[in-house]
C-alpha cells in the first residue's frame, strides 16, 4: 500500500518534471495538472544553453512517460544524454525516472552524478539531494539520511 | 497384450540362445512335432507381432528425432545485431565525408533523382538523403526525405526534404553488424535455395548424388555400386550415400561405421524424403554440411565455407570456388586446404570433369577453371567484419539475458557498436603494430588489442581483439589477462588521495632504493625504469614519471587492503595477490578489465558498468528486458579530479610527453603508460573528455617485445585518438576542488611563467600555501599566502 503511495506520487513528480521540461518546445495539454515538486514550488527547467535536439527528446521523453512507457523514457533521456553528457538537468531527470522506478539507489547514484555536473544552480543541487535522502532513508540509512536532508536545507536556506 | 506375450517370450529366447537359431529350425523340422513343438510354434505370431511393433516403435522414434533436428535447424535465424544509429542534429560533430561513408555503408545509393527510399544526393556540403523506413525498438520510423547541409566538420541543419521544416533530431537506420546464433557456440551464415549459385546445386547433385531427383532418399542401385567398387579395391573408395543420408549423418555427427548406424540412417533418410520436398532437403544440405575446422569451431554450411575459405558471400564465388567446396564435402580434413593444396586440386578438378560428363559446364569452362589456383585467403569465421565485438555482444548476451529468451529466432540486437571509431581503431592497430614489428624483427609475433568506449555511458564503441581484425581467433581485448605493470598505479596513488588530510598531490615521498623480503626469503628489490633512485619528490611528481621506488613505499605505508579496495570499488572483479610487487602492476587483467577501471576514472568517480547491448527485441518487435545505464558513485569526484589533473601531467610533461607532439593542439587527455618485466606487454589507457581508450601490445607466447607503454601502445592510443571525434577533457564542476600552479621538484605554489610549473588540482582547503621561487627553489620572500587567482573559474 504504502509502496503504492510511492508509486503514485513519484510517477506524479516525473510526470510534472519532465512535463516542466518541456514547457519551452511544446504547449502544456490543457486539464494536466501539475504538482509541484519543491516545497518553493520551483521546477527544474533545462537551461537556456541546453540543444534543440536534447529539448526535443525530452518531449518525447515526456509523451512517453506520459503513455506509461517508461522504458521508451528512459531510452529517449539516454539519447539525450549522449548528445549532452555533461548536463546536470538532464542527469537529474534520469535521477527522477530510477526514483519512480523503485530503483532508488539508482537514483542515488544518478543525482550525485548530475550534483557533480551542476554549474550552481542551487534548485538543482537541492533536489538531488532531496532524492539522495530518500534512497538512503528507504534503504535504513537513517544518517545518511540525514546527512543528506542537512544539505538539502543548507542549500534551500 | 503385449505385457503378457513379453512374459511369455523369456523363456523362449533364453532357450533360443542356447540352442539354434529358428530360421535352422525350420529349415530343419522335426519329424514329429510334439506337445512341445507345438506350443513354441503357436507363439510364433505374437514373437513376430512384438518385433513388428518394437520395430515400429523404433521408426517412430527415428522419425521423431529426424524431424526435430531437420525443423530445428530449417527455420534457426540468426538473431540480427545492429549498431548504433547516427543521429543527426544542427551542431553535430561530423563531417560530410564521414557522412558519406556512413550512407555508403548503409547501402544508400548516390541518385540523381533521390525518389526512393535508400537513395541520396550530394552536392559538395549539402545532401539529399531519402532515409528509409526502420522498426527501432521504441517505434517504427517512416521513410522520409531529408535535406541536410553541413558546415566545417558540423552538421549545419537538417530539413525535412519536402517541406524545408527544420528537424530538431532524425536518426538514420542502425548499420548491420552481423548475424549470430547466443545460444549455440558455433555460428552459420544460412542460404536460401535460391540464393546458392545453380552451378553449386547442380554440382553438388552431379558430384554427389546424380539420381538426388528420382530416389525416395535412399539409392540401392548406388549402394550396389559402391560396394562392388569398394570389394574391387579392398577398402573404402566410393560412397554410395545420397545426399539425403549424408544429411542425415551430418545431424548425428559421429565417424563410426556401423550397419546398424548405416541401417538407422537409412531409414531416416527415407523418412525425411517422405516429409519433405527435395528442394528442402537440399536447402537444409546445402547449410549443414560439414566443410572444416578451426580450433574446436566446426564450420557447417556453404554460407560459413564460402566466407571462411574466400573471404566472400556464396552468390559470389566463382567455378573454381565452387568447385573446391564441393570437392571439400567428400573430407573436409583429408581435403584441408592449407595443409593439402595439392591434393584438394586435383579433387577439384576431378569434380570440374564430373560436371562436364553430367553436362553441368561445358569443357572449355572447366579446362580453364583447372588453370585457376585454389585462392584460399585467411577467411572470416563469422557472418561479421567485427569477430571480436560480436564476441563481446554474444558474452553479454549471455550474462545478462535468459537462455530460454535467446533461442527464440531471429532476435533484434542494438547495440554501441560504432562503425567510424571501429574503423579507425583497426587502421591504428593494424598500421602500428605491422610497422613495430618490422623495427623490433618481431617476425608476425607482435599482437594487440584495442578498446574504445563512451566515457559517459561506459558504452563499448569499439573491440580490436588481433592485429588482423577481421581473423576471429583468439579475442585479446577480452581474454589476454596480463600483467598491467603501471597501469595500476593511479589505483595506489588514487587511495592515497582520498586520504585527503595525509596525502596531496605535493605530499613528499621517497623514491629511494627498496630491500623486501618475500615469504619465499628471497629479496625482492624494484628498480626504476631509468635505473635511478630520484629522493624526494613530490607525489604527483611520481605518478607522472612513473617512479616504481616512490611507489612501492607509498603502497607499503597504504596497506594492501585500502588498495585492494580501492580497485574493487573501480570495478575490478579478480582477487589481487596482497604482495608488493601487486603495487607495480604484478597483476593480470584483460584490456576489457582495465578500461572498467579507467571507465571509473573516466567518469569522474561514477562507476559504470561497460555494456554493448542497448536493447534487445524479438521478431515482431517486442523488447526483452532493457539495459539500463546504471551509475553509482564509488569516489568522490573531488578526489577523481585531483587524481586525473596528475594523470594530465603524464601526458604533458610524463612517461606520455610524446602526446603533445601527436594529439592536435588543444585537445587535452588523461593516461598512465604501462610496461611490465623484460618488456612483454606494453599498455596504455587514456580518456579524452568523450572517449576512453586502452590499447595493449605483446606477444601471444609472452616473450619480449622490446617495447615499454610509450615506444608501443601510446603510439597506437594516439593514433585512434587524435582521427575519433572527441572532446577536450574538461575541468571538473565541483566546487570543491581548486586548480594551482605548481612546481614540479618541490610540490610547492608557482606561477605559469616559472619553469617546471605545473597545472594542478587540490581538494578545496589541501592546497600548499607556500610558494617557491621560480628557479625551483623555496621562495622565503614570497611566503605570504597566496590567492588562488584562479577562484571564481570553475565555480
Amino acid at each position: 500500500m504504502k509502496r503504492q503511495v510511492q508509486k503514485r506520487l513519484g510517477m506524479t513528480l516525473l510526470l510534472a518534471v519532465l512535463l516542466t521540461a518541456c514547457t519551452s518546445t511544446s504547449k502544456q495539454p490543457e486539464g494536466f495538472e501539475v504538482e509541484t515538486e519543491t516545497p518553493s514550488g520551483v521546477q527544474i527547467r533545462p537551461t537556456p544553453d541546453t540543444s534543440k535536439a536534447a529539448l526535443a527528446l525530452l518531449s518525447k521523453a515526456r509523451s512517453a512517460a506520459k503513455a506509461g512507457k517508461l522504458d521508451v523514457a528512459e531510452s529517449q533521456l539516454e539519447r539525450a544524454l549522449r548528445i549532452e553528457p555533461r548536463n546536470a538537468v538532464l542527469w537529474h531527470y534520469m535521477a527522477k525516472l530510477r526514483l519512480y522506478q523503485g530503483r532508488l539507489e539508482q537514483a542515488a547514484g544518478l543525482a550525485a552524478k548530475s550534483n557533480s555536473l551542476d554549474k550552481g544552480d542551487r534548485q538543482l543541487r537541492a533536489d538531488n539531494w532531496r532524492i539522495i535522502a530518500h534512497a538512503r532513508y528507504q534503504k535504513g540509512d537513517r544518517a545518511g539520511a540525514d546527512a543528506a536532508q542537512q544539505q538539502v536545507d543548507k542549500l534551500t536556506r | 497384450m503385449p505385457k503378457k506375450s513379453s512374459r511369455k517370450r523369456k523363456p523362449v529366447t533364453s532357450r533360443k540362445s542356447r540352442g539354434a537359431s529358428p530360421r535352422r529350425k525350420r529349415a530343419h523340422p522335426p519329424k514329429r512335432r510334439t506337445k512341445k513343438s507345438r506350443r513354441r510354434l503357436l507363439r510364433w505370431p505374437y514373437l513376430l507381432l512384438a518385433v513388428a511393433l518394437l520395430g515400429l516403435a523404433w521408426v517412430i522414434y527415428l522419425d521423431v528425432l529426424i524431424r526435430t533436428q531437420f525443423e530445428g535447424k530449417r527455420w534457426a535465424l540468426p538473431a540480427q545485431v545492429y549498431g548504433r544509429p547516427l543521429e543527426l542534429y544542427a551542431g553535430k560533430t561530423l563531417g560530410s565525408h564521414a557522412f558519406r561513408q556512413e550512407l555508403e555503408q548503409l547501402g544508400y545509393r548516390y541518385a540523381y533523382r533521390v525518389n526512393e527510399p535508400g537513395t541520396f544526393a550530394q552536392q559538395g556540403e549539402h545532401f539529399q538523403v531519402y532515409r528509409r523506413a526502420f522498426r527501432f525498438w521504441d517505434g517504427e520510423v517512416a521513410p522520409r526525405l531529408l535535406q541536410l547541409q553541413f558546415d566545417d566538420g558540423l552538421v549545419g541543419s537538417v530539413r525535412d526534404g519536402r517541406s524545408g521544416e527544420e528537424l530538431d533530431i532524425v536518426r538514420l537506420e542502425p548499420p548491420r553488424v552481423g548475424g549470430i546464433y547466443p545460444s549455440h557456440r558455433e555460428d552459420r551464415i544460412l542460404i536460401k535455395l535460391e540464393d546458392a549459385p545453380l552451378l553449386l546445386r547442380q554440382g553438388l547433385v552431379a558430384v554427389e548424388d546424380h539420381y538426388f531427383y528420382e530416389h525416395h532418399g535412399v539409392n540401392p542401385r548406388a549402394i550396389a555400386r559402391a560396394l562392388w567398387a569398394n570389394i574391387k579395391a579392398g577398402g573404402t573408395v566410393q560412397g554410395g550415400s545420397t545426399l539425403t543420408q549424408q544429411l542425415v549423418k551430418n545431424f548425428f555427427l559421429s565417424n563410426t561405421r556401423s550397419l546398424w548406424r548405416k541401417g538407422n540412417e537409412a531409414i531416416m533418410a527415407l523418412l525425411l524424403e517422405w516429409h519433405y520436398s527435395k528442394d528442402e532437403i537440399l536447402e537444409a544440405y546445402l547449410n549443414e554440411i560439414y566443410l572444416g575446422q578451426e580450433n574446436s569451431r566446426a564450420v557447417h554450411g556453404f554460407g560459413l565455407a564460402s566466407r571462411f575459405y574466400f573471404d566472400r558471400p556464396v552468390e559470389k564465388l566463382n567455378l573454381p570456388q565452387i568447385a573446391t567446396l564441393i570437392a571439400l564435402v567428400r573430407g573436409p580434413s583429408y581435403y584441408e586446404p592449407r595443409r593439402h593444396p595439392e591434393r584438394l586440386k586435383k579433387r577439384r578438378n576431378l569434380v570440374l570433369d564430373i560436371m562436364v560428363q553430367r553436362g553441368v559446364i561445358g569443357r572449355a569452362a572447366a579446362e580453364q577453371a583447372k588453370l585457376r589456383g585454389l585462392g584460399i585467403v585467411e577467411g572470416r569465421r563469422t557472418d561479421t567484419r567485427y569477430p571480436a565485438f560480436m564476441d563481446l555482444v554474444r558474452r553479454q548476451l549471455q550474462r545478462d539475458y535468459r537462455q530460454q529468451d535467446l533461442t527464440s529466432e531471429g532476435l533484434r540486437i542494438f547495440t554501441s557498436f560504432d562503425p567510424r571509431v571501429q574503423r579507425i581503431a583497426e587502421e591504428a592497430l593494424t598500421r602500428r603494430v605491422a610497422e613495430l614489428d618490422r623495427q623490433r624483427h618481431l617476425r608476425g609475433q607482435l599482437q594487440g588489442a584495442v578498446i574504445v568506449t563512451n566515457t559517459t555511458s561506459g558504452e563499448v564503441l569499439a573491440v580490436v581483439g588481433d592485429r588482423q581484425p577481421r581473423f576471429a581467433g583468439f579475442n585479446r581485448a577480452l581474454d589476454a589477462v596480463r600483467p598491467v605493470g603501471s597501469l595500476i598505479k593511479p589505483a595506489v596513488y588514487l587511495t592515497a588521495l582520498e586520504m585527503t588530510r595525509r596525502y596531496t598531490l605535493s605530499t613528499p615521498l621517497e623514491d629511494r632504493q627498496i630491500r623486501l623480503k618475500t615469504p619465499k626469503g628471497n629479496v625482492w628489490s624494484p628498480k626504476n625504469y631509468d635505473g635511478k633512485s630520484h629522493g624526494t619528490v613530490p607525489l604527483f611528481y611520481a605518478l607522472v614519471h612513473s617512479y616504481n621506488q616512490a611507489t612501492v613505499r607509498l603502497g607499503l605505508d597504504l596497506g594492501f587492503e585500502a588498495i585492494t579496495d580501492v580497485l574493487k570499488r573501480l570495478g575490478a572483479r579478480r582477487d589481487i595477490p596482497p604482495y608488493p610487487s601487486m603495487l607495480l602492476g604484478a597483476v593480470n587483467f584483460s584490456p576489457f578489465e582495465m578500461a572498467g577501471l579507467y571507465q571509473t576514472l573516466a567518469a569522474g568517480g561514477f562507476r559504470t558498468p561497460l555494456r554493448v547491448i542497448r536493447e534487445v527485441t524479438t521478431v515482431d518487435g517486442e523488447p526483452l528486458q532493457r539495459f539500463a545505464l546504471e551509475v553509482e558513485q564509488v569516489v568522490d569526484p573531488a578526489v577523481v579530479a585531483v587524481l586525473v589533473s596528475a594523470m594530465q601531467e603524464v601526458t604533458r610533461s610524463g612517461t606520455a610527453r610524446s602526446l603533445q607532439q601527436r594529439l592536435p593542439p588543444g585537445l587535452r587527455v588523461a593516461g598512465k603508460t604501462g610496461t611490465t618485466n623484460e618488456l612483454r606487454d606494453s599498455w596504455f589507457a587514456g580518456f579524452s573528455g568523450e572517449h576512453l581508450l586502452v590499447v595493449w601490445l605483446g606477444r601471444d607466447d609472452n616473450r619480449t617485445t622490446g617495447l615499454s607503454g610509450s615506444s608501443g601502445a601510446l603510439k597506437v592510443w594516439a593514433d585512434v585518438m587524435q582521427h575519433l571525434p572527441t572532446l577536450p577533457l574538461q575541468p571538473p564542476m565541483t566546487d570543491n576542488v581548486e586548480f594551482h600552479w605548481i612546481d614540479s621538484h618541490t610540490g610547492l605554489l608557482s606561477d605559469e611563467a616559472c619553469a617546471h610549473a605545473v597545472y594542478l588540482a587540490y581538494v578545496r582547503g589541501t592546497a600548499p600555501e607556500e610558494k617557491a621561487a621560480c628557479n625551483g627553489q623555496r621562495d622565503d620572500s614570497t611566503m605570504e599566502k597566496t590567492v588562488d587567482w584562479l577562484k571564481g573559474l570553475f565555480n
